[in-house]
């Protein structure tokens, strides 16, 4: 191989190294903070829920009719409201709850193991009634459902009724690292109120706070009059198409109120929206950075093989073939890119050192630089292959020309 | 000498159109993406309420109870403070003005029957509107003495009275929100700020409310905060039979933003050590049982502390100008190829007696071209840019687009790409006029 030649023409030629080395490094640290960035956010978007979201339908009802401000009646609505939306084909489960998968917000307190006086748990709160596990898709994994008595007690359970709660994995596991969490006691962390875990529910992953993991549910019923009732749907199919039905089963029933339906794919779009806005502005400038430089160094390449015909002509004439002319300019340019990658390397971990202290993010993986440098490496290698098979049908007669 | 200059950077472009495409979009991406990036940060980062932000401070104070429950962070103060608080100290005289807010979900039933609308109100003092600048279109705010006798008025967004009135002077006219029958007394113009200043807590990116109500009215209307409220206190014996507004009066509750405007460091002063004797006072009526911690944050202070630019876009900012750097080593390359390809033409111009400065200022000023020319296509591309950005999140409900392209920005553009025409053309029109002009008239 011609290291030697070539290395020496490189030297003769210090502008355009330089420019091609700057530029694959600059674009190296680019793109592997920018692939840092989107591997981070797309691990994020791609987090399970624990539900079935594809099949979930949220419905907000706010009653305004003065007639339902009696508590009674309300309730009433309530019972006939599940009645009616179980009635429409294609519906496998309804629930009434303030629980709302993917939107960030909902209750939250802290709890311990009574009695002691370990640091008090942070975690989410919320209601069940019956339909709520089947409705969310979300089996009870250990110990039981709140039987029909518990449901029925709801918050008016005797208050030397110890009542029951069930629980997620998550917090069942901080509380009673042992596993037999079922049975158990937990209290609100002041103790003023006790329940007994009956039941462990597996997977459950919801955006509140810092609780998101943990959550404590106990058999009761969220409707009022100003804070309206809120049910979850799921669906045996695709969850659109029922929406229009939804709603006239729902205004058939009373239209005193507002009533607003939407599928928790929606919710969790809207969740993830600026995420997503980042990830796809991330890849388009990265694919336009790629672009830019690929042509840059098609550009470079070219002119040096413009400027370099007569040397070109004079090495064929001289009994070079042509895959020896090719090699050379994709021997060259693979050490000038190799020069960029190796300077890039260093730039995007500086670049990653910048980002981390000042701005946010975590640290680059090796892999993801790795995976720059050799996407890189290959770019620089396709670019000038061009610009090399041009100059390889450089004619040696072009050397005994123009002299 | 400019115009001959212009003329034959004009024919330089003519005689290599491909190459000069290529440097045009590379100027162009460049240009566009930095633009709008940057822009969006400086959307996002701008001062919300210029002119008024120095003086504007949040107050915070602790009042957790005595559970030391880390959940709740009992050692600093909580971010919002309770409604007997916030109604003792807005009678401080020492603020300028003073506001205290919640956000709540109205019902509102238009005119003439038909169905009603859920939307977001606020609850204020009157003072709000002038602390953070809300534009009116007719009429104006309600007076202090509405505030103090609780009158049922009003002051809706632009957007609502285009719904209710089609955009007519609705000033004067009544409409019912909840239970009650509400005067109009001010419609806003088209606003959004760019951050929802006044309560950062909760969703500050989102667009102001469609109603503005007196704060005294919450009690009369049982409304109910739609946004965050803490609560760590047990309910005492037959409170839960009370209406929800009721209990959040007597109780310890945490929902409301307290706005106070303090004109200088003296006054701020002054305002601390009020609120520090409030809570001494407090202390001896067994409440704020913590060691007293009084914060009053300026806005700007606040906006940082919470976080509310998300710090991915100072990220992308800072990218999206190295994707420009990178663009302008680009362009050296590409000027370096084109002027060297015609380095017997200057060889001539040189011999029959131009000298290296006017060769120097001859490709300069093709560069400059290029530059100025890429840059309005970048400027073109980065409202590209910016559209998509808008569609994302989302235009206000009065039409107005979340980013704007505004004329420090733009002027920032040009300059961006006058700058990239003079980095990138300055080694490229140097290498060429340094050429002796003996060698390429040789070879000819």
């Amino acid at each position: 191989m011609e290291f030697g030649p070539i290395f020496r023409s490189l030297l003769r030629n210090r502008a355009r190294v330089i420019l091609i080395v700057a530029e694959v490094a600059l674009t190296l640290a680019i793109v592997a903070n920018c692939l840092g960035l989107i591997l981070d956010t797309r691990a994020k978007l791609a987090r399970p829920s624990g539900f079935d979201d594809e099949h979930l339908i949220a419905i907000y009802s706010n009653p305004f009719d003065d007639r339902l401000r009696d508590p009674k009646l309300l309730n009433q609505l309530v019972d006939q409201d599940r009645r009616a939306l179980a009635a429409v084909a294609g519906v496998r489960a309804v629930s009434e709850t303030g629980l709302r998968p993917w939107e960030s917000s909902g209750s939250r307190t802290s709890v311990r193991v009574p009695g002691t006086h370990d640091e008090p748990v942070p975690t989410q709160a919320a209601q069940a009634d019956p339909g709520l596990f089947d409705a969310l898709g979300l089996p009870i994994v250990q110990g039981r459902d709140f039987t029909e008595a518990e449901y029925d007690h709801g918050a008016d359970a005797p208050a030397d009724e110890v009542q029951p709660v069930v629980v997620s994995r998550a917090l069942a596991d901080q509380l009673y690292p042992s596993g037999d969490a079922i049975g158990k006691a937990i209290a609100i962390a002041d103790e003023s109120e006790r329940f007994t875990i009956v039941g462990i529910v597996d997977r459950f992953y919801n955006p509140f706070g810092e609780a998101s993991e943990k959550i404590m549910l106990s058999p009761g019923r969220s409707a009022g009059f100003d804070f309206g009732a809120h049910y979850l749907v799921r669906t045996q199919g695709n969850p659109g198409p029922l929406l229009p039905q939804l709603e006239k089963a729902l205004l058939s029933v009373d239209k005193g109120r507002l009533v607003r339906l939407r599928t928790v794919i929606e919710d969790r779009d809207e969740y993830h929206g600026r995420d997503r806005l980042l990830v796809a502005s991330l890849d388009a400038v990265m694919a336009l950075l790629v672009l830019v430089t690929a042509l840059g160094i098609v550009g470079l390449t070219s002119f040096s093989v413009a400027e370099r015909q007569r040397q070109i002509g004079t090495r064929r004439a001289l009994g070079a073939d042509r895959l020896a002319i090719v090699r050379h300019f994709l021997l060259e340019n693979w050490m000038v890119t190799s020069f960029g990658v190796v300077l890039g390397v260093l730039l995007a971990y500086g670049l990653n050192f910048g980002i981390v202290t000042w701005v946010a993010g975590a640290k680059l993986s090796p892999a993801t630089v790795a995976t720059g440098a050799l996407a890189l490496w290959a770019i620089g290698l396709g670019a000038s292959l061009g610009p090399a098979l041009r100059g390889s049908r450089v004619p040696p007669a072009i050397a005994t020309r123009n002299v | 000498m400019l115009l001959y200059n212009l003329r034959l950077a004009w024919k330089s472009v003519r005689r290599y159109p491909v190459l000069s495409a290529l440097i045009l979009l590379g100027i162009a991406l460049g240009v566009g993406v930095s633009t709008t990036f940057i822009t969006a940060y400086h959307v996002l980062a701008r001062d919300p309420v210029p002119g008024k932000s120095e003086s504007l401070y949040y107050v915070r104070m602790n009042s957790w109870g005595a559970a030391d429950d880390p959940f709740l962070r009992t050692r600093t103060p909580p971010p919002l403070i309770t409604w007997r608080d916030a109604l003792e100290l807005l009678k401080s005289r020492i603020p300028v003005r003073g506001t205290a807010t919640f956000g709540a979900r109205l019902t509102v039933f238009p005119p003439g029957g038909a169905s009603p609308l859920r939307q977001r109100g606020r609850l204020v003092t009157t003072d709000f509107f002038p602390m953070f600048a809300a534009p009116f279109r007719y009429g104006g705010p309600w007076s202090r003495e509405a505030d103090a006798q609780g009158a049922t008025v009003t002051v809706i967004s632009s957007a609502l009275n285009d719904r209710l009135f089609g955009g007519a002077d609705s000033v004067g006219r009544t409409i019912r929100v909840e239970k009650a029958e509400l005067r109009i007394v001010g419609v806003l113009a088209p606003w959004r700020p760019r951050v929802r200043a006044y309560a950062p807590l909760s969703d500050p990116l989102a667009a102001p409310e469609a109603l503005f109500l007196p704060l005294a009215l919450t009690a009369s209307m049982e409304m109910r905060p739609a946004e965050m409220q803490m609560d760590w206190r047990n309910p005492a014996p037959g409170e839960e039979k009370l209406p929800y507004a009721s209990r959040l009066m007597i109780n310890e509750v945490l929902f409301m933003e307290l706005w106070a405007e303090l004109p200088d460091a003296a006054a701020v002063r002054a305002y601390k050590s009020f609120l520090n004797a409030y809570v001494a006072e407090q202390k001896k009526l067994g409440r704020f049982p913590h060691p007293a911690d009084v914060r009053v944050t300026s806005l700007l202070d606040l906006l940082d502390e919470w976080k509310v630019v998300p710090p991915q876009t100072k990220a992308l900012a800072a990218i999206s100008l190295l994707f420009l750097v990178v663009a302008a080593l680009n362009l050296i390359g590409l000027f370096l190829g084109k002027f060297l390809a015609r380095a017997s033409t200057v060889g001539v111009r040189r011999a029959l007696g131009a000298s290296r400065w006017m060769i120097f200022a001859q490709h300069l000023v093709e560069c400059e071209l290029m530059g100025l020319a890429g840059g309005c296509l970048g400027v073109l591309l980065s409202l590209a840019g910016l559209a998509v950005l808008n569609r994302v999140y989302g235009d206000g409900p009065d039409g107005v687009p979340f980013f704007q392209l505004d004329l420090p920005m733009l002027l920032a553009a040009v300059a961006l790409s006058l700058l990239a025409g003079a980095i990138a053309g300055l080694y490229p029109a140097w290498r060429i006029c340094a050429i002796p002009p003996a060698r390429h008239l040789k070879s000819q």
